[in-house]
This record gives C-alpha cells, structure tokens and sequence, in this order.
C-alpha cells in the first residue's frame, strides 16, 4: 500500500468516521481505523458494531493494499500537520504505516485489515431516495422526544414509517410523542416500518456537510441493518428490534381550548420561567384565558419555586374556547418550542390532566403531544 | 413421698439460685452495697477459673457498725429502706435484703468491716451460711468481701458455669456498667492479678468511656442534650452516644440506665436504636450510655430478683423521651466524620480550631461535636472517578460521595413535597401496565393509597395486572420501572412504606455513581446539600462525607 493525499481530505475524512469508532470496547480493533487503498482513492471506515462509517478521500494510488491503525492517534497526528500532501506507505512485514509530511514523519503499529470486522453490505430490501433538508428537519423535529433511559429499548428508537412516497418519523418517551411527515423522492416499492437508534440519527445529522442534496436510503429488515448513502461518506447501523407502540391512538382527535401564539415569545416566557422551576422537576403553569369582546386573549406562563420566589409572563394569544390551566414539565416545552423554527404555533388543550398538541400553524406535517404535570393550582 | 416442709439449708440454697447465678452476680450484688454505701472508690479482684476460687470487693463505703455485721448475713435483713412505703421512693440499688444471705448460702465469706466512728473493724467468717470464726481486725473505713469457693457445694450450679474466659467477662461486663452508670467511683477491676480497668472517677462520664471503650471511640461520643430536665425537673435523659461513625455489630454497647441502675429494657434499647433510623447501615448498631432520671414512683424496679427488669408506670412516654433526646443530639451533632489512622499520638478532633495534640486523657477532653446542620463553606477541587466530589473547607479536605449525597438531598425533598401535599406528578402519555406476583398483586393492592401519594397513580387492570397513569416527576426520565419493582419486591420490614418509597424514589430519582459532573452541577449538589437537614448520610445510613483533618494530612507528610 502507497498512496499520496492531501492534509485536508484525510483530516476531514478521519474525523468523519471517527463518530463511530468505539471508546469502550472489548473488542481492541475497533479502536482503530480501516484504511484501504483502491483505485484512485483512499477508503476510510470504523465501527462500533452497532454503527459502521465509511468514506473515501481522493488519492494518487501507485500500490493497493489495507491496514488498520488506532483512529484517535492517527486523527491527532494528522490534524497537527501542516496543510500539504502526506506520503502515505505499508511496510506489510511489520505492519507498520509510515506518514511522510512536508518534514514530519511517523510511523504507526498496526493490525492486519482482515481482522477488522466487515462492515455489512445491506440487501436494498426497501430502498428509496430522499431530501437531506427534509430528512435533517424530520430528525431535529422528533429525536430528542426519543426515551434517553434504556428500559423500553424500542422507546431509544425512532420509527421510520415507509408508505408510497411518504416517511413518517415518530419519537416517544412515554410522557411525549413527535410525530413529523415528509416526502421521498422515489417512492418504496412496498410499505414498511422499522425503527432506528435515536443515537443513529443524531450522528447522521450531525456529520451532513453543506454540498450534499439527496440521501440514499437503504434497508433490509430481515438483517436489522439501514444503510444511509451520502456523496461523502456511508453509515450503516443495526435496527432496534421490537414493536413500536401504535401511536395514532395517543393523539387526541378534538379539544376544548385552542390558543395560538408566537413560537418566539412562548420559547423566552417558557425559557424565564423553567429558572424559577429549577429546583424542582420544572413545573410551567400555563394559564389560557379567552378574550372578552375587546380585550385580546392571553397566555400566562408561570412558575414559582417554594420559599425562593416566583416569575409569571403574559403573552398574547388568539384562543377559542374555555378558559383552562395545565402545568408542563418546562424542558419538555422547550424542546418541541426550540424545533419550530419561527411564527405562530397552536397549543390545544381539553383539561388539565388530558395531553397537550401542539402543532406549527400553517403546516400539517408535524404534531407533538405533551402530557401534563400534576400540581395544586 | 408425702409432702413436707423443706429443710431450712435446702431452702437457702434454692433461694440463693435466684439471685447467685454466676460469679458475675456475686461481683454485681457486692459492687451494689458498695455504691449504696456510698463508696468512691471500688475495687474488685477475681483469682482463678472465673472468680469461682475468689472474688474480693474492697471498697471506701460507710462499712458495717461491729454490732450489725453478723445481722447482715441473715436473709431478708437491711439498712436501705424500713417500711413498705420506702419501696416506692427508692433510690438505692438495692432493698431486699437477700445478697448477702444468698452469697453465704453457696460459698465461703470473709467480711472485714469498719464504720468511721469505730476504731477497729470487725471481722467475720462463714461457711455454709454458718458463722464459723468472728473477731476484731483493724481497717480504714469501708468493706472488703472475700468470696471463696462459690458453689462448691453446688455442684450442680458448677456444673452450669461456662468457660472461665466467659465468666471472667461476665465480671467485666458487670463493673464496666458500673463504672458508667456512676463515673464519679473510681473502679479498679483486676483479674488474676491483671488490671484489666481503672476509671478515674472524676464523675465525668467522657473519662470513663474512654477508658472501658478506649480513647478513639470516647472522642466519636456526643453527650444527649437532654431533654427537660430543666432545673432538675425529672424525667430528664443525660448520657453520652455515638456519633453515627461508629457503629458495632451487635447491641452489647448500648448501656441503658434507669436512675442509674443497669436495666435490659428491650423496649428501651429499641428507642435507642430507632433515634438512629437512616444514620446507620444495616445490621449496625449504635455505641450508647443512656441514664433516665425519673422520679422513683414512676418506676417498679421490684419486678426481678436481680432487679435487670423495671417497670415503668408509662413506657411510651419513657420510650418517646428517650428516643427523641438522642435523635435531637444526633441531629444536632453529627459531625463530618474524619478519616484518621489513631497511632502513636491521640489526636482529638476539634473542628473548626484545626487539630490539637491533647496527651492522652487531657483534664478536659475535648467532644467531637461541629453542629452538622451548617456544613463548612466548600470549595470543589473536583471530581474523581466520576464518582466522589472532591472539596476544600476551612479545616481540611473533603470527599462527598455524589450518589449518596443526591440521595439525601433527593429524600428531603421528597419529604417536603410530601408534608405539603406538593408532590410533583408526571402524566404517562399511555398508560404501563406491569405484572405482579401474588405476592407483590397483595402489596400493591394494600398501598395503593400510599403510592398516590408519592405520584404513582396504579389501578388494578385485570388478575394480576396493574396500570400505571402517572409516576413522580423525579423519576420521569429515570426507570421507575425498576423502582417499583424493587419496591414490591422488598420484605415488609419494620420501617413503614411511605420511607421506603421515599427511599425508593431518592435512590433512583439521585445522579449515579460514574457520572460525570460539571463544576457547576458540583457546587449546586454541595449548596443543596449543605441545607438539608441530616447532611451527613443517606437515607439508608452510609456516610455522605468524609472529612480530612489538615493537621493528618501534614502529619502523613511529616510537616509536623
């Protein structure tokens, strides 16, 4: 193996797949990263066995061959060099790969390529195409209702419903549900549903660069494997194996109280008052008050913390119906406030022990449902 | 065989069985006479297979006139009370008249004795109960009791006795007790010619535990704030406990006193135990010297030969004084237990002035005591292993155990919800069913109630199967699956189910050993805790804090 690359392409590619090498492990070799040198490119992959990355960076090739390397001394030593092509070649004997940069030079042990787990090929049992914008907000929009406590492993997950030419991503961690929809480019042959470690998702999200417009979606639900195929780099990752409970009852199909008011001031009134909840388990009363004929209607926001003080602010809102008080836990209101980028967002309530929705006004492709705190008002 | 009366010897020795069980009793029935005769000084010698060959109390007491002796050998004779109306005021140790004439029943007895007024003492020899020699011997005033050849003819009773090794601390057992219940006797016990105890007796009762129990022990003792007691009101508890560090592995150490006589009370051994609910881990018991004064009409002690039973007139009122003067002390003292090696020096801790080298048993030694309510002002060094916070205060290094600390703060919150009925309650957007065995089906059946309290709202749903509709919000992102569980899975003990809920949800509700903090989630558990109540231990007993003396930590440098 002999190639030359350039710093920056094997920098930026390293820490690529670095998000999937493994920190504790019983398993050494995967620590390290897989090199392979193929025509004219170099391939980059690590796995933790439950999530595999690859990549590949340009490189003048003269000799093929594979080798694997402790990723995190390589990913630091190659981040230190200057920007400049780096001589990149195997001794096979003793396995060690030399580094030659502008006038550094180092040399890495390493183990043999063959005893690097395989990363899987995933059968296109389902396979389809979708925006990187739209999939990115779907992810945002749902993954942190995803449970963080591994009791119900199915509830770490978050369900991908394939249906024609509409995926329906789904989280809930028993006291929410985020349900988001968008739409495929390439329709699936045939509907189906599996669901995806939340974690997955998030480092999916995470490493998308700017440049990158359609991702390739592939799974073979016999294997449990989804397979993510982007310009720059592949992500394959074991499936969460279980039942995702049926949600679609959880949503309350009618409400007594609807309010709408403005994404931004709800998130800052929510944001003051969950300080004052700190202490506790974050309890934001919420008061929802219908206008008479020329007063507006509104929204209080409060919290109060025993024996320290209290906060309460007002916001306008436009609501139909009765007037009703609910508390939430304030992260939770945050969370889904913080994922609705910006305009009016509708609260709808029935009483104060019935799940909250909230929805973005103008849109019908996402709904969250809350379930209420208990408290003394 | 035609019923008779008994021959007066048989009697004697039958009698004498009631009272004369061991040597130790003997010592007990002696050293008693010696308190009540106001003796300041007592000393006890045993020789030879457990004080069955001889056993000798020497005291500086009242004595006996020379008149009087040879009628203090016969049974039902005494000076301490008169009449029947004195049994109700009494406040001597002993009133029956029978120890003496008990004694002489299975053993050989030689008593020299002299009064103050007396210029020579008289002496006095029996056998069997039989006088057999008498005359005059000169003494300074008081009484020495030779007691020779118990039960040798009994060999019955001999026969019954255990090891000399067992009896020989039957003995000191009974003159440690003694020697606590009345710190101002100078006590000596020596044992075949060893002395095994000498207390000072300078009536401070610190000075004497340390020198039953030793000098690491007595500096970890509290004394009771008692309760009452104002202006020599009774009932008032006094004593000296210890402070949660040091726990023992059996309740041999808890000496409870009634008007300063040694009682087993269980009863009141559980009061003791009780006030030390949460402090210490299970299967640990306490380090106590608990003396109840009360007025001697509200206590039969006329119940037991031996007198090791009493009676009180309101047990429940004895029982919640006692209880509640340790607790108050406990809570009010504790200390931030310190590590620390006692080597060659005795190092006293003395919180809050740094570290003195007393020598040993210093005229005044100094308590333990930091009132445990303010912790020091802390400042976070950092974490290690993800598991201990690591902090500096006034006097010295800290280490918090950030599990056990949460848990704490976690538990008095959970307290105070629920004294006000605030306890925060997170809905379940579905509710969880979940499966109970038999067992567990009855004991979430009965507590139903109870769990609502504390926010888990269960219903019964079918045979064995339960749902779930709202769990505490503390548990919310936690698995409160596994908390209930254990819960349902835990024996009925004694606590009562409301603390083991409340146990329950602190512990899987409170941050985890190996996780990682940051600075400021550190200072906020350290501020949180510095205002809970009992900062000192978690619910279930185990330390939250452990302190390091700087005056240690330069010795083990050698800066000293």
């Amino acid at each position: 193996m002999k190639l030359i690359c350039l710093q920056e392409n094997l920098n930026r590619g390293l820490n690529v797949v670095g998000k999937a090498v493994a920190t504790r492990t019983t398993l050494p070799i995967t620590n390290n990263v897989l090199l392979v040198a193929e025509q004219s490119r170099l391939k980059l992959a690590a796995t933790n066995l439950e999530m595999a990355i690859s990549c590949w960076i340009g490189a003048k090739v003269e000799e093929e061959g594979a080798i694997t390397v402790p990723a995190r001394l390589l990913t630091e030593f190659i981040n230190s060099l200057p920007s400049d092509n780096i001589a990149v070649s195997l001794s096979p004997h003793t396995k060690t790969l030399e580094l030659k940069c502008a006038r550094f030079e180092a040399r890495i042990s390493g183990i043999d390529a063959q005893d690097f787990p395989p990363i899987p090929k995933v059968e296109p049992v389902l396979a389809t195409k979708v925006e990187v914008k739209a999939l990115q907000q779907g992810i945002t929009r749902v993954v942190f209702a995803a449970a963080t406590e591994e009791s119900r492993p199915v509830l770490t997950g978050i369900e991908a419903d394939f249906n024609g030419d509409e995926l329906t991503l789904a989280a809930a961690d028993g006291f929410r549900l985020a349900v988001h929809k968008l739409s495929l480019i390439t329709p699936v042959s045939q509907p189906g549903k599996v669901i995806i470690p939340a974690r997955t998702l998030m480092e999916l999200n995470r490493l998308i660069a700017d440049g990158e417009e359609t991702v390739d979606i592939t799974i073979d639900p016999q294997k449990s494997q989804v397979l993510f195929h982007l310009k720059s780099f592949e992500l394959v990752s074991q499936l969460v194996q279980g039942t995702f409970p049926n949600y679609t009852q959880l949503i309350p199909q009618s409400h007594t109280t609807r309010a709408v008011v403005d994404v931004a001031t709800f998130l800052r009134a929510t944001k003051t008052a969950s300080i004052f909840a700190r202490d506790g388990s974050g309890i934001v009363r919420l008061m929802l008050t219908p206008g008479k004929e020329l007063t507006p209607g509104k929204m209080t926001v409060s919290a109060r913390a025993e024996e320290v003080g209290d906060d309460v602010g007002e916001i306008d809102a436009a609501i139909d119906g009765d007037e009703v008080k609910i508390a939430f836990n304030g992260r939770y209101l945050i969370d889904v406030l913080g994922v609705i980028p910006q305009g009016q967002v509708a609260l709808e309530l029935i009483n104060s022990s019935s799940p909250g929705v909230i929805r973005p006004v103008g849109g019908d492709n996402y709904i969250h449902i809350v379930m209420p705190m208990f408290v003394q008002w | 065989m035609p019923i008779r009366v008994l021959d007066p010897q048989v009697i004697s020795r039958i009698a004498a069985g009631e009272v004369v069980e061991r040597p130790a009793s003997v010592v007990k029935e002696l050293v008693e006479n010696s308190l009540d005769a106001g003796a300041t000084q007592v000393s006890v010698e045993v020789r030879g297979e457990g004080g069955v060959n001889q056993l000798r109390v020497i005291d500086n007491g009242s004595g006996i006139p020379s008149d009087e002796v040879e009628l203090a050998f016969a049974r039902y004779t005494t000076s301490k009370i008169a009449s029947l109306d004195d049994l109700g005021s009494l406040l001597s140790l002993g009133f029956r008249g029978e120890a003496l004439f008990s004694i002489a029943a299975v053993a050989e007895v030689d008593i020299v004795t002299c009064t103050a007024d007396e210029v020579i003492g008289s002496y006095l020899s029996l056998k069997g109960g039989e006088v057999i020699n008498r005359g005059s011997q000169g003494r300074s005033p008081g009484t020495t009791v030779t007691v020779s050849h118990l039960f040798r003819r009994v060999p019955a009773r001999l026969k019954f006795l255990k090891s000399p090794t067992t009896e020989n601390s039957h003995i000191a057992n009974v003159v440690s007790r003694y020697a606590l219940a009345f710190p101002e006797v100078r006590f000596r016990l020596s044992i075949d010619g060893r002395e095994t105890l000498r207390t000072p007796g300078s009536g401070r009762l610190l000075d004497t535990m340390a020198k039953v129990y030793g000098l690491e022990l007595a500096q970890n003792m509290l004394e009771i704030k008692s309760q009452g007691g104002k202006g020599g009101v009774l009932p008032m508890v006094t004593g000296m406990i210890g402070s949660p560090v040091i726990n023992r592995s059996n309740r041999d150490y808890i000496s409870l006193l009634v008007n300063r006589r040694w009682v087993g009370n269980r009863r009141l051994v559980w009061a003791v135990e009780q006030a030390y609910h949460g402090l210490l881990g299970v299967g640990k018991h306490p380090v106590a010297v608990v003396n109840v004064s009360l007025s001697p009409q509200e206590v039969d002690v006329n119940i037991h030969p031996t007198k090791a039973e009493v009676k009180f007139r309101d047990e429940g009122a004895v029982f919640s004084l006692v209880q509640r003067a340790v607790r108050n002390t406990l809570v009010e003292l504790t200390p931030v237990p310190e590590i620390s090696k006692l080597a060659t020096t005795y190092r006293i801790a003395e919180p809050g002035r740094g570290i003195s080298t007393a020598t040993y048993l210093s005229p005044s030694l100094p308590l333990a005591q930091t009132p445990a309510a303010s912790l020091p002002v802390l400042r976070i060094i950092g974490q290690f292993r993800s598991s201990y916070i690591i902090a500096e205060g006034p006097d010295g290094l800290y280490l918090i155990d950030q599990h056990a600390a949460h848990e704490r703060i976690r538990f008095e919150q959970i307290k105070e919800q629920r004294l006000h009925r605030q306890v925060e309650v997170q809905g379940l957007l579905e509710p969880v069913t979940i499966e109970a065995s038999p067992q567990q089906k009855e004991r979430l059946r009965t507590r139903l109630d109870n769990l609502a309290e504390f926010g888990f709202v269960i219903e019964p749903f079918g045979e064995k199967t339960f749902l779930v509709r709202t769990v505490p919000a503390l548990l919310a992102a936690r698995d409160w699956r596994a908390m209930l569980r254990e819960l349902l899975d835990s024996a009925e003990g004694k606590e009562d189910w409301e603390e083991r809920i409340m146990m329950l949800i602190a512990c899987h509700s409170a941050i985890r050993a190996g996780q990682l903090l940051s600075d400021s989630e550190m200072d906020e558990l350290v501020r949180q805790l510095e205002q809970v109540a009992i900062p000192n231990t978690c619910p279930h007993g185990r330390p939250t804090i452990i302190r390091f003396g700087l005056g240690q930590l330069n010795r083990e440098f050698g800066r000293t």
